[in-house]
């Protein structure tokens, strides 16, 4: 299905190649350098770009570019499904998926690859039986390992592979019992000039840390389940019982994984939790533009916003801004254009804003377009779409676990159109 | 990839691995592996050391055995006879007693990709698909499907397919799974494997247990089966309906397109299936992954193309964002172009108004000629939009625009006033060869509404020697010419000096004979000319009607779920409405309806013939008339003018029947009331109260079914009779 994998970072060079079938010479990749020289963007070139004997299909994830080399016809969402999953595996491994971190640690890569596909099939796949495979390098193991000449591969058969639940493995055991959960909401919006919501949409997921002795048996219900238009489960939550009781009822894997992951997207439900009052202006035949912006809490259930960050890329015509923040820093890059302000908390009683005046080059027409503001954010201790855990039960184990639940909201795509 | 030192690497590697003190060390010997690894993986030729790397296998470092197979695979097709050494090693792991050896042994033999070790590899294979630990069974399972890769040409061995079909049913669900993958290939040339009912219903069965990929996997193969009755083919369904709302696009996609394939014959089945899926395809179209809403929308497409109405409801999802890149926001804009009604038109263009200034280009071109796409309903508005972004005098967005109101004006000729008078003064932003000859395509064919035409072409003529496309210069030919006939007074004196130019002094063989052609044709005379070139603009109420009728799934079924709708949207950017329309001469009376009654002198062709009473028909506008038949589902291809004498409609209609579906093509013929007995040959005498006020219709249908004509006419004669009466 998939025959090789090529690693391509954003200057063109192809810094990993994997083969599964037989080798495919590297200058299959200058159909997709072509493409990568007519796009404008790294991010404009095309997913799926067809060759005289191959298809290539990419997926772009942090500056680098995952190109595999079809040489029938595939479902395409499988491929691109499994390169996203490969560079999360990386992810989960290394911390950061960079090319800096693959060059490193090209051993470990190889051999989940390896272990991912075998004969251009995925194999294995779950990061937990990954890691039992293959141990993911830490600082402390690396040191062990360059003293000692152990090695980062495990001994064993992962026992996961043979026990009745494959994502857990048998005979965990543990002195402190805990079992974590993180609801961490990301909300996606549109708002247009006149402050009125175009979409919005709230992507939500349920991290898990589960550290419990033996086979625990858990269910987790919620206050409110209906929220939840549209869910996407780990493998180990039983789906008739979800369907029938809107219960979580599962087998956790041992240690960290995603729970669930949902959509809230009915308009009505999305609560905006910061409004902007904004002014830009441009004066024709003036060099001079005006810009005021303020921000304010809008439905936050009284909780304070934090971590605020707004950027705007500003048009082409402008030469520098004077600005003033009432709170934070604020930096112009007068070669990108772009405009960072640092807010940082939001204080409702004095709301915080940006005022001052703009320099346009001179003679320049009258920018067409006003910029778009982007705003990142993130309150504790809600989940926007007002989901909550009502209560965790653990069966099958005699101990008394620890139980937690963190809320967290944070800004994804926030973009506010003046 | 040539390497600068590559040279020296590869020397001072291999002292090396070849140095004792290096071998006696295991964590030096593996650092230097390391090394040898990372240098082939930065494309430097490392095949010199494969004799070194050879020795480095024998060692009970897992690590380091792994490394080695790394490199080995990789050059062991440039040195066959050196490998063999190798086999000796692999096939003493194949009997380590640790399942992680034997497995990786196991893989790797076959990944040497060496047909002269086949035999060395077959006792091994044979005996790991009959291990203990299921991880070596997978590897030895899709062992012989790469086996039987290295020797296509090989007889397959019964038993081992035999063994396979068996170890279908072993209780390790990625064991099933490779040994469907690995049937499926070696049995390629017989068409897959067998799937019979037993198959099936195991493999539908056990589809829980598997992973995504695997559930994509097995849905994919059965698309072969047919199911024996319709109870069996609804048991399966139901099997398939939780994963019809898979939270995985890949398995969501692979049931629906099972689903299409299952039951063609049922159109209300499949119709149902998509309404179940387009939850989680609004959901993927909004997924983190940019590559995954590309294709999300892409299949989108497809649907729409059954269900038009099927997204209407959540057209704000297809809004782009701000940071979305431009292939995606070029889909979103396709889709809604389809999604445009009368509730939501303002709000769209809109949005797509916001798009028209998009900093790419493509981007920008793409949104100027959906609001194109949408005049066609929608002139007024999107006129109004497409003037005002020529305000704007930036180069590109007036090339598209002038380009899409060439689009527009063609199917919509109604709008030709307003883009007349739009197209004043944009000639100086042109600069692309595309966007001016579209400004010379409109100038010929409106040119005597523009005041400034001449001046216009004059500049072009002026410019003709600086000019490097032979496009732009044909056209401008053209149109010269064209202008010629209709305001001879102000355009003989250029028209002269092109026809010079081009003549004389023009090195493009094409230009050169169109000039040629048109010199022969004005030496003709004038009336000649005139009948050559001032032929067919097209009418304001005539034309082939847009607004595309539903069409079957079963058109797009097989291409659901593969790459082909990816592929599609950049094909069709290119192909579509980048040329402009010919100037043809094309008497339409005659030629449609030639072409249309041709099939007539077969005997058997017209099915029904009868005579409506209808007065408002003839005198009704084209609009309503569409409208109208539109509600029935009746399509209508093209009508003659109102008031024109004889007056023509030509329709059509699928009718909707369970065994198959039957295309009625029918004629509504008005003749007017000094027709002539000939002519109209198809009437049989006046009726008692007078003819003017009676339409004849005439079906064609084959094979005839007389049920359908009937049922056919009778929704006819009532849409008919509902028409207003349009006095004027």
């Amino acid at each position: 299905m998939i025959h090789s994998l090529f690693l391509i970072n954003a200057s063109g060079d192809i810094f990993l190649e994997k083969h599964w079938k037989s080798v495919v010479s590297r200058s299959v990749c200058d159909y997709f350098f072509e493409a990568q020289e007519r796009a404008s963007e790294p991010e404009n070139v095309p997913p799926v770009i067809p060759t005289p004997h191959h298809y290539l299909i990419s997926v772009l994830r942090h500056r680098i570019y995952f190109v595999a080399v079809i040489q029938s016809e595939v479902p395409p969402l499988f491929v691109i499904e499994f390169l996203h999953r490969v560079v999360d595996t990386f992810q989960d491994y290394f911390g950061v998926c960079t090319e800096a971190a693959i060059k490193d640690n090209v051993v470990v890569v190889y051999e989940l690859l390896e272990e991912m596909l075998d004969n251009g099939f995925p194999l294995a796949t779950e990061s937990n039986i990954l890691k039992e495979l293959i141990k993911p390098p830490t600082i402390l193991r690396t040191m062990v390992n360059t003293i000692t000449g152990s090695t980062n591969v495990g001994e064993q058969l992962p026992t996961g592979q043979l026990s009745v639940v494959p994502w857990r493995r048998t005979g965990v055991k543990y002195t402190n019992n805990e079992a974590y959960f993180d609801v961490v909401e990301e909300i996606d919006a549109i708002i247009d000039k006149s402050g009125s919501t175009i979409t919005a949409e709230i992507q939500g997921v349920i991290d898990a840390c589960v550290k419990l002795t033996g086979m625990p048996d858990l269910t987790l219900s919620f206050m409110n389940p209906r929220l939840l238009d549209d869910v996407s489960f780990h493998p180990c939550v039983r789906f008739k019982r979800w369907e029938a009781e809107r219960i979580l009822s599962f087998i956790p894997p041992d240690g960290n994984f995603r729970l669930l992951s949902y959509h809230v997207s009915s308009q009505n439900l999305v609560a905006i939790p910061v409004y902007v009052k904004h002014n830009i202006t441009f004066r024709e035949g003036s060099s001079q533009g005006r810009f005021d912006l303020t921000l304010g809490p809008k439905q936050t259930m009284g909780k304070a916003v934090e971590a605020v960050l707004v950027s705007s890329q500003l048009p082409r015509g402008v030469l520098n801004a004077n600005l003033n923040a009432s709170q934070g820093t604020y930096t112009f890059d007068p070669v990108t254009k772009m405009l960072t302000w640092d807010v940082g908390k939001i204080n409702p009683q004095k709301l915080p804003s940006l005022k001052g005046s703009m320099n346009l080059q001179a003679g320049a027409s009258k920018p067409d377009e006003n910029p778009t503001i982007n705003i990142q954010l993130k309150i504790q201790q809600m989940a926007i779409s007002g989901l909550k855990v009502n209560r965790l039960d653990m069966y099958g184990e005699k101990y008394k676990p620890f139980k937690g639940i963190k809320y967290m909201t944070k800004a994804g795509k926030f973009q506010v159109r003046t | 990839m040539p390497y600068l030192g590559s040279e020296d690497t590869v020397r001072e590697l291999r002292r090396h691995l070849s140095n004792p003190n290096v071998q006696s060390d295991p964590l030096r010997y593996r650092s230097s592996i390391l090394k040898v690894i990372r240098a082939m993986s930065q494309g430097v030729d490392v095949a010199g050391l494969f004799s070194e790397m050879v020795k480095a296998c024998a060692t009970v470092d897992i690590v380091q055995k792994k490394l080695v197979y790394v490199f080995l695979c990789s050059y062991a097709t440039l040195n066959p006879e050196l490998s063999l050494l190798v086999i000796n090693t692999l096939r003493k792991d194949c009997q380590d007693p640790n399942p992680m050896v034997r497995s990786l042994a196991l893989r790797n033999m076959v990944n040497l990709r060496l047909p002269s070790l086949a035999e060395y590899v077959e006792q091994p294979l044979s005996a790991g698909l009959r291990d203990r630990a299921a991880c070596v069974r997978r590897v030895a399972v899709l062992g012989w499907a790469k086996l039987h890769n290295l020797q296509p040409a090989s007889e397959i061995d019964a038993a081992v397919v035999n063994e396979l079909y068996g170890l279908l049913r072993d209780p390790d669900p990625v064991v099933m799974v490779n040994c469907l993958r690995a049937l499926e290939e070696i049995l390629k040339e017989e068409g897959g494997m067998a799937i019979n009912k037993p198959i099936t219903h195991h493999l539908l069965n056990r589809l829980g247990q598997l992973d995504v990929w695997g559930q994509c996997e097995v849905l994919r193969v059965l698309q072969r089966y047919r199911p024996q009755s319709e109870s069996e083919l609804f048991d399966i369904l139901s099997l398939l309906d939780a994963s019809l709302v898979s939270p995985h696009p890949p398995v969501m996609a692979a049931t629906l397109s099972l689903f299409l394939v299952l039951c063609p014959d049922l159109p209300a089945v499949s119709f149902a299936a998509l309404e179940r899926v387009r939850g989680p395809l609004l959901a993927a179209c909004g997924s983190a992954s940019r590559e995954t809403r590309f294709t999300a929308l892409c299949h989108i497409q497809l649907l729409l193309r059954s269900l038009p109405g099927l997204m209407g409801a959540h057209y704000k999802r297809f809004f782009c964002g701000y940071a979305e890149p431009a292939y995606i926001k070029q889909r979103k804009m396709q889709v809604l172009v389809e999604l445009v009604n009368d509730d939501n038109v303002a709000m769209l263009l809109d949005e797509l108004r916001g798009y028209c200034t998009d900093v790419n280009a493509d981007t920008a071109q793409a949104a100027i000629s959906a609001i194109g796409r949408i005049g066609r309903s929608y002139s007024d508005q999107c006129l109004q939009i497409l003037t005002g972004l020529l305000g704007l005098q930036q180069e590109h967005i007036t090339s598209a625009v002038v380009q899409t109101m060439r689009d527009l004006v063609w199917v919509c000729p109604q709008c030709s006033d307003t883009v007349c008078s739009a197209l004043e003064g944009c000639e100086e932003t042109l600069q692309d060869s595309q966007g001016r000859q579209a400004l010379l395509w409109l100038l010929a064919v409106h040119g005597e509404r523009v005041r400034s035409a001449p001046y216009t072409l004059e500049g072009f003529i002026d410019g003709v020697r600086g000019e490097a496309s032979p496009g732009v210069k044909m056209e401008l030919l053209t149109t010269t010419m064209r202008l010629f006939v209709c305001r001879p007074a102000e355009t003989q004196d250029m028209l002269g000096r092109l026809l010079h130019h081009c003549i004389e002094e023009e090195t493009d063989m094409c230009v050169r004979d169109q000039a040629l052609l048109y010199y022969r044709l004005l030496r003709c005379g004038m009336e000649e000319t005139r009948r050559v070139l001032g032929g067919r603009r097209s009418e304001p109420s005539l034309g082939v009607l847009i607004g595309r009728p539903a069409e079957p799934i079963s058109q797009w079924a097989s291409s659901f779920n593969t790459l082909e709708p990816l592929k599609q949207g950049a094909g069709e950017t290119e192909t579509t409405g980048r040329a402009s329309p010919q100037h043809v001469t094309f008497d339409l009376d005659s030629d449609l309806s030639d072409t249309l009654n041709s099939g007539a002198e077969e005997l058997d062709y017209v099915c029904l013939e009868e005579r409506i009473r209808c007065p408002a028909v003839p005198h009704c506008s084209p609009q309503s008339l569409q409208a109208a038949m539109q509600l029935v589902n009746i399509q209508t291809l093209a009508f003659t003018a109102a008031h024109a004498s004889p007056w023509r409609v030509y329709l059509y209609t699928h009718a909707q029947q369970a065994a198959r579906s039957a295309l009625i093509l029918g004629q509504l013929l008005y003749a007017g009331e000094d027709e002539d007995e000939d002519e109209a040959g198809l009437s049989e005498g006046p009726s008692p109260r007078g003819r003017e006020e009676e339409v004849k219709v005439t079906l064609k249908q084959r094979p005839r079914d007389e049920k359908a004509l009937q049922g056919f006419l009778s929704i006819l004669t009532a849409v008919l009779h509902t028409l207003p009466f349009n006095t004027h």
